[in-house]
């Protein structure tokens, strides 16, 4: 037999005797293998359309999942969250193409009806035709979702595109085929005769392959926005030996600060906001109900709108079996959809992690650059990078109060031994030094409220003291307390007036805790620019965020400014490049014309992505405890 | 023994033949005789036992499909008639004996051979409900009409001391072989109201059975004993075979490999289909 096999022309027959239908006993089999039995044309529309659903299950279901892990990095983080979405998808689209499917094939027959000619050739055209429409359907989906998927790709990489169109255009001709079988024996089922499908020639069938690989190019290419990569270059720093210090304090109403300040009550923070100063007329997309904390200050940490950073809310969706998160859409439509996902217990809250973001913080930048940052308590920077100084994510607090193993709460991870073992030292003098600040507080429940976010902000900065060695470039802290405690008392309904004014008056008791325990934080030293950075918080307000610079070379005014400068702003003051792709343009109006003149505006084309080198990750995360941290907080429902 | 009939082969050949005596009986008129003439010579009755066996094995009876396995040879024996005729092959013998115009003369052929089609019209219509002798009428008139034996009669003239194609050759083969081996089968599963999914594999063991078989005629036109054949060999001299493309080692081995495709496709049916596998086998190691 081998002979034979090997006998180029016996092989050369067999290719044709296949293309003309013989020598192949599978596929019709297997899309009408549930029809076995039936009679009735709707039947067999019905039941093969099943195993046309299956077939477009097994095959779009990982061609998709593909495409989401391009799309979505953050919800895809590794094979099995792969192999989860890819379920979901196969469902999905399963569901989808047998609905199709089943459509077409009752719709078939009517349409062959119509038609002229024997039933043969009726069935031939009909069926033929519905199978071109399925694979032309499916290649122009599969093509456009390759180009939504890798918008900046393109012919930039010519072997996976051709791969992926490649596949496109297979996946195209075996649904178009399977579903032209299941129309085919749908028609001679609905004539009252049977026939079997005759197969194009394998020259029709290259042919149109290579047609439906052309038009899927031309398509890709007509709608694709080419963007070339470009590679981040080395980042070269041109210090003026300024040293920076970053308080970043959420929840200052603008206008309330203004009163405080005529009053003489908040003297540091008066001083302050009198310095160099850039007012942000709006956070990346500040809602009527207020901004979110943690797409808020990713935007002023990266200098890039969300869209681009990624981080668009606090509360996301973790996809069950799935490690990676959605972002919550705030529409009315998504959150019924995920009211309706979460009860199926498809889908579960979660919270906004620094996995989810695609732009550089400042700091990571500085740290690319070889400047020493550390860094407490900034939103989204769980789970902690390991190559950008030192960091205390947003679990740091909690994880340095419940103990147990780390799951990138922290890094470098040897600092946590250290701050456990202090941890009720620490605690007691973050206490004492809130204690202090707040003074005479009025009982009763804003007593107790008053008095834990005041523990809270000081336990930030006591914290920063701790990690924070001698000849550090970068140190940032943000303070949460203020719009803990003014969404606490302002975030709901208030009831009397007096009792608004009695609320009113704790909040402004404290900003005056705040002047205090900041106030030996806002004199800059020598070589040193303290960078104050405002956001009103949850509590919606018309006033926008404001950052002050307090240093001897910057200049003293108000401007109007955009949230996106804070990052360029700061980045400039340390002497490293700006990158092109950022948002906004450093506010060098802040500073003197001899600095600038002395340390003028460099830039560089880009920083690239942010390094994926987190802290190693533990067995016992702490996704719940944080989400209950927060709900307490009032931050999630 | 290879090339001899399996033993149930006789069983259902017996009923076939018995069917045969009684709608065309070997008496009467000259052109009744010499229909007679034709279709009782001795012939394997592939196609009738092919239809019982596509009935039996989609739960149906052979005494069901016996009238739609009869009127399928008298089709064929009718297409061997028309086929042998000076003006077509020109023929001089079939099935052991002289062909009908030889014996009978070119128009009692001829009208012999209209009478045997007319008769499997016939034979249907009086045999089934309305409704299934609609379809199976159907399903003959497209297997004898210009998709079938028609047009591949018509091919194969014109193609004949022409050199031709592969894709034309088959074209020829599917007309004059695969179409009425495909409503034989298709046939005997509609007697039996099978469902599509029967039907299609059926359809698909027929396909690659019927060239199977075609292509071991050509093989016995070059390799055949005319004593076993029953009919002339080298009468395909004139004509492009898939000998001719293949060699006639290389046509052996298409011809195995289509009956194991056509085995293959018996797969839905389990050990129930052991029977039409065995028609398979007798098919690829027939010498006759």
């Amino acid at each position: 037999m081998s002979t034979h096999q090997d006998d180029p022309r016996v092989d050369e027959l067999r290719q044709r005797l296949r293309s003309l239908g013989y020598l192949d006993a599978g596929v019709d089999r297997f899309v009408l293998g549930p029809a076995r039995g039936a009679r009735r044309p709707a039947a067999i529309a019905l039941l093969s359309s099943l195993r046309v659903g299956a077939l477009a299950a097994a095959m779009l279901g990982p061609a998709a999942a593909t495409g989401i892990r391009a799309r979505l990095p953050d919800l895809v983080t590794g094979p099995r969250d792969a192999m989860v979405v890819a379920l979901y998808l196969a469902i999905f689209f399963g569901v989808a193409a047998a609905a199709a499917a089943f459509i077409a094939g009752l719709l078939a027959p009517a349409v062959a009806r119509r038609l002229a000619g024997t039933s043969g050739d009726r069935s031939r055209v009909v069926s033929r035709a519905s199978g071109v429409i399925v694979t032309l359907g499916c290649l122009g989906y599969l093509t456009l979702w390759w180009r939504a998927v890798v918008a900046d790709v393109g012919w930039a990489a010519p072997f996976w595109t051709v791969s992926a169109l490649a596949v496109a255009v297979t996946i195209s001709l075996v649904l178009g085929h399977a579903v032209s079988i299941m129309s085919s024996a749908v028609i001679v089922a609905a004539a009252g005769g049977h026939e079997s499908a005759r197969r194009a020639s394998w020259r029709s069938s290259i042919m149109a392959a290579a047609v439906a690989f052309g038009a899927a190019a031309l398509l890709l290419t007509v709608s694709t926005r080419s963007v070339p990569a470009v590679a981040s270059p080395p980042l070269t720093v041109v210090s003026s030996g300024l040293r920076l210090r970053v308080i970043a304090i959420d929840g200052v109403d603008a206008r309330l600060l203004d009163e405080l300040t005529a009053a003489g009550r908040v003297p540091a923070l008066a001083q302050a906001m009198r310095g160099a100063a850039l007012r942000f007329v709006e956070v990346d997309g500040r809602d009527p109900g207020g901004s979110d904390p943690a797409r808020a200050w990713t935007t002023i940490a990266t200098g890039q709108p969300a869209s681009v950073h990624g981080v668009h809310a606090l509360e996301t969706r973790r996809v069950a079996g799935v490690q990676g998160s959605l972002h919550a859409d705030p529409s009315s439509f998504a959150r019924r959809l995920r009211g309706a996902t979460d009860l199926m217990r498809l889908t579960r809250p979660a919270v906004a992690s620094g996995d989810e973001r695609r732009a550089k913080t400042f700091w990571e930048v500085a740290a690319d650059a070889g400047l020493r940052t550390v860094v407490v308590n900034w939103w989204a920077t769980w789970p902690a990078r390991t190559d950008a100084g030192r960091i205390l994510s947003d679990r740091a607090t909690l994880r340095l109060e419940q103990g147990g193993p780390l799951d990138a709460e922290l890094a470098p991870a040897s600092l946590y031994d250290g701050l456990r073992n202090q941890w009720s030292e620490i605690s007691a003098a973050a206490a004492a030094r809130a204690a202090a600040a707040l003074g005479e507080a009025p009982a009763g429940d804003t007593r107790v409220l008053l008095e834990r976010s005041a523990r809270l902000d000081a336990l930030q900065l006591t914290l920063l003291d701790r990690i924070t060695e001698p000849g550090t470039d970068l140190s940032v802290v943000y303070l949460p307390g203020l719009d803990i405690a003014q969404h606490a008392l302002l975030g709901e309904s208030v009831g009397s007036a007096s009792t608004m004014a009695e609320r009113l008056a704790a909040i402004q008791q404290y900003y005056v805790m705040l002047d205090r325990l900041l106030a030996s934080e806002l004199a800059p030293r020598e070589q040193e620019l303290v960078v104050v950075i405002t956001e009103p918080g949850r509590v919606a307000g018309r006033q926008g965020g404001q950052m002050s610079v307090l240093g001897n070379v910057t200049t003293a005014g108000m401007r109007d400014g955009a949230a996106t400068s804070a990052a360029p702003t700061i980045l400039f003051a340390l002497g490293v490049p700006i990158s092109r792709t950022l948002a906004s343009r450093p506010a060098l109006e802040l500073f003197g014309p001899a600095f600038v003149s002395r340390y003028p505006l460099r830039a560089v084309d880009t920083y690239g992505p942010p390094s994926r080198a987190t802290a190693p990750r533990g067995t016992r995360p702490l996704d719940q405890e944080m989400i209950d941290r927060l709900r307490s907080l009032g931050y999630v429902r | 023994m290879p090339g001899e009939a399996p033993a149930f082969f006789a069983a259902y050949q017996r009923q076939v033949e018995e069917a045969l005596r009684r709608i065309v009986p070997p008496a009467g008129e000259t052109v009744d005789r010499a229909m007679a003439y034709s279709l009782l010579a001795p012939s394997k009755r592939v196609r009738p036992v092919l239809t019982m066996l596509s009935a039996e094995v989609c739960g149906g009876t052979t005494q069901a499909a016996l009238a739609a396995a009869v009127s399928l040879e008298l089709v064929h024996t009718s297409s061997l008639i028309l086929d042998d005729l000076p003006s077509m092959d020109d023929a001089p013998r079939r099935r052991g004996q002289p062909a009908n115009h030889v014996e009978f003369g070119e128009a009692i052929a001829i009208l012999a051979a209209f009478g045997l089609l007319n008769q499997a019209y016939l034979t249907i219509a009086r045999s089934y409900p309305p409704e299934l002798a609609a379809a199976l009428s159907r399903l003959v008139g497209e297997a004898v009409g210009c998709d079938g034996l028609v047009a591949g009669q018509a091919a194969d003239l014109l193609a004949t001391d022409r050199d031709i194609n592969f894709d034309l050759l088959e074209r020829i083969h599917r007309g004059k072989t695969g179409a009425l081996f495909n409503a034989s089968a298709v046939a005997g599963a509609m007697t039996a109201q099978a469902g599509a999914e029967a039907i299609a594999s059926l359809s698909a063991f027929a396909r690659n059975l019927g060239l199977a078989f075609q292509i071991i005629d050509d093989l016995l036109d070059v390799e055949g004993d005319p004593a076993e054949t029953g009919k002339a060999v080298r009468q395909d001299a004139r004509k492009t075979t898939f000998v001719s493309f293949s060699g006639v080692a290389g046509a052996h081995q298409l011809a195995s490999e289509l009956c194991q495709t056509a085995d293959r496709a018996l797969t839905p049916f389990g050990r129930d289909a052991d029977r039409l596998r065995q028609l398979s086998a007798f098919v690829a190691a027939r010498n006759r």
